[in-house]
């Protein structure tokens, strides 16, 4: 397994008279240019894997390496500065922050940041909404875009600040098909053209038809890992 | 590290200018604790200056008497010291009453720089016209010297206190005095003591009315004149010194009674208990407006605490983009400050308006139209200021802390 993001035996249960395990076990690595499917029934803790990953959360097993650092022993801070710098997020509900309009919302991480100026962070927010082809939304505040312009918004914000690794949590869970498509076509394009690593938790079959890897899951293990690359060679022998 | 200020600063503007309503209560409830404390503190210490002022004013700055805080010494007591001395049965000497050696006084007391004492000596007659009697203090003065170390001046209806040297016999007595017994100004009266005869006083001036420091039955005359009617030549009883510096009175006056004797009063002595009533009314005054901003920051709090509840996915979302914990904190403590910020500047232009209205008011005050003495010192601004950012900061820190608490995963997992 050779990965940007390698998780090794992780785990995560919450505490309690009577502890709730999410995630145990699991074994994976996330590859760079590479777009990964984490499927399974409601409740099997792919989303719980994916906050893991997404240093959300903190597991309560096993290691998690991200470049080949161990993340578990960061602080609070450090880990919101390796989610700033190295990782973008879309989420199913799009999360947009209401106050600001889709170019200031785009230009967030990157004030936030704080390594381009004012006139190139704005240049850049614009060049990634002309990206996801929402030249002219570029003032609206979220509650005047649609479902499908909204969530381009927070692809567009994902990759605000350049990310290796963008996670998504159902990205496309709240889209019709047209713009679930359009969505799930972009993703695929930051993968292969790109280069990134792209890791999404999914319910749609179809994605998890056209992912790179599938990464199944049940009752908070990994069942099966299916790479559908051209190579066919089988990941985790 | 700016940018990122001024880049969580923007965060915060918007999150108020979203709930204009809140914010604009937030903002009035420390606009009027802020105005409001202006005005009020205006009132109380204008005033208090004002009657500090006066109790400074009205009377010498430090006052040597004839009296001592303890009798002198026997001479057995006094050669022998610390000895077994025991004394009884003696006869104490009548001693002369007055200010021995008081010439000496007054050089030291116009030694200091910018101190000028006066010599004056007090005693009583009776004053007669026609059926009336009347008791007088008259106060024997120089005028010349006294009009420069009291405001007694001021104190004058008709006439001046230098008119004593004009006119053979004059006497300067109280309105109500006058009004008893029938004289005004330019009449004869007949004043007289127990040792002297009557002798002929001619009325050149008037006190005002309601003056408690000359009460109704003192009079001015001249230093010889008093000297002469009391039967006691190149005797004075009493040195009322001025200073440049009303404060240092306590310490000049514990210095000459050290090296005189003789009492020294000092002006914080004559009114202490005038002054620590003005520590009480401080007291009560602070305590009140302190209970005031407290009020107004319970409207920050609310703002805030508000604001963090209703902001919750957006916490959680700013925690995944890869905002700190700190961050978060930060942007929800700026509101607060930003709304004590705002409540600051328009309570101080409440308390300007306030204290306008207040200086514009004329009350009539013992048949004369005055005004409220106001103190607008810078210094009542900077104290509402101050305790207001103090109060602003800490009703937002509170709700604050919680916003840094929220865990992203709990937020993102309620919404799917």
């Amino acid at each position: 397994m050779t990965g940007i993001l390698e998780a090794r035996g992780l785990g995560r249960t919450l505490p309690g008279e009577r502890p709730i395990t999410l995630v145990k076990g699991v074994d994976l690595a996330i590859e760079p240019g590479c777009f990964t499917a984490i499927v399974g029934p409601s409740g099997c803790g792919k989303s719980s894997l994916l906050y893991l990953l997404g240093l959300l959360d903190r597991p309560t097993e096993g290691e998690l390496l991200f470049e080949g650092r161990e993340m578990s022993g960061l602080s609070g801070d450090e880990r919101a500065r390796v989610r700033l710098e190295r990782f973008g997020f879309v989420f199913q509900f799009h999360f947009l922050l209401p106050e600001f309009t889709a170019l200031e919302n785009v230009m967030i991480p990157m004030r936030r940041l704080g390594r381009l100026d004012g006139e190139e962070t704005k240049a850049r927010a614009l060049a990634l909404l002309a990206e996801m082809g929402l030249e002219g939304k570029e003032g609206k505040t979220p509650d005047k875009l649609s479902g499908g312009e909204r969530q381009r918004v927070a692809i567009a914000r994902a990759l605000a600040n350049d990310p290796v690794l963008i996670l998504g949590d159902e990205p496309t869970g709240n889209l019709d098909s047209h713009n679930s498509a359009r969505v799930v076509e972009t993703l695929l394009a930051l993968a292969h053209e790109e280069g990134r690593a792209i890791a999404c938790v999914t319910h749609d079959l179809d994605i998890a038809e056209r992912a790179d890897i599938r990464i199944e899951m049940l009752d908070g293990r990994v069942e099966r890992i299916v790479d559908n690359r051209d190579t066919g060679r089988a990941p985790n022998a | 590290m700016i940018g990122r200020f001024v880049f969580l600063v923007s965060i915060a503007l918007r999150h108020l200018l979203r709930r204009r309503r809140q914010t604009v209560v937030a903002v009035s409830g420390v606009a009027v604790g802020v105005g409001f404390f202006l005005a009020v503190s205006a009132l109380m210490v204008g005033s208090q200056n004002d009657f500090v002022d006066q109790l400074i004013e009205s009377a010498p700055h430090i006052i040597v008497s004839d009296e001592l805080r303890s009798p002198s010494p026997q001479p057995g007591a006094r050669v022998f010291g610390d000895g077994a001395v025991d004394l009884h049965g003696y006869k104490v000497r009548t001693e002369v009453r007055g200010i021995k050696d008081w010439s000496a006084i007054v050089a030291a007391a116009d030694a200091i720089p910018g101190a000028l004492a006066s010599p004056s000596l007090t005693g009583g007659v009776t004053l007669r016209l026609g059926g009336h009697e009347e008791a007088l203090a008259i106060v024997g003065v120089e005028p010349e010297i006294e009009t420069q170390i009291s405001t007694i001046e001021d104190q004058l209806r008709v006439g001046r206190l230098r008119d004593l040297e004009k006119v053979q016999g004059g006497i300067i007595i109280g309105e109500e005095l006058a009004s008893r017994l029938g004289v005004n100004v330019g009449d004869i009266v007949a004043a007289s003591t127990s040792t002297s005869k009557a002798r002929s006083m001619r009325v050149v001036g008037l006190f005002k009315k309601g003056q408690a420091q000359l009460s109704s039955n003192s009079g001015y005359v001249l230093l010889r004149e008093a000297q002469s009617m009391l039967g006691r030549p190149f005797i004075i009883n009493r040195i009322g010194i001025h200073l440049s510096d009303p404060y240092a009175a306590e310490r000049v006056a514990a210095r000459l009674e050290q090296r005189f004797g003789y009492k020294a009063e000092s002006w914080q002595e004559r009114s202490s208990e005038f002054l620590s009533l003005l520590v009480t009314r401080n007291v009560i005054m602070y305590s009140v407006v302190s209970a005031i901003l407290l009020v107004a920051s319970f409207g920050i709090y609310t703002v805030v605490s508000n604001s963090v509840s209703d902001k919750q996915r957006d916490i959680a979302i700013m925690r995944s983009i890869g905002f700190s914990e700190r961050d978060l904190q930060l942007i929800f403590v700026i509101e607060g400050i930003v709304l004590a910020a705002i409540g600051v500047v328009a309570g101080w232009m409440l308390g300007y308006l306030l204290m306008e209205i207040l200086g514009s008011l004329r009350f009539p005050i013992a048949g004369e139209e005055e005004s409220i003495p106001l103190d607008r010192g810078p210094r009542q601004y900077a104290i509402a200021a101050g305790a207001s950012f103090l109060a602003g900061v800490v009703a937002a820190w509170l709700p604050a802390r919680k916003a840094s608490r929220v865990d992203p995963v709990d937020i993102l997992r309620g919404a799917v």
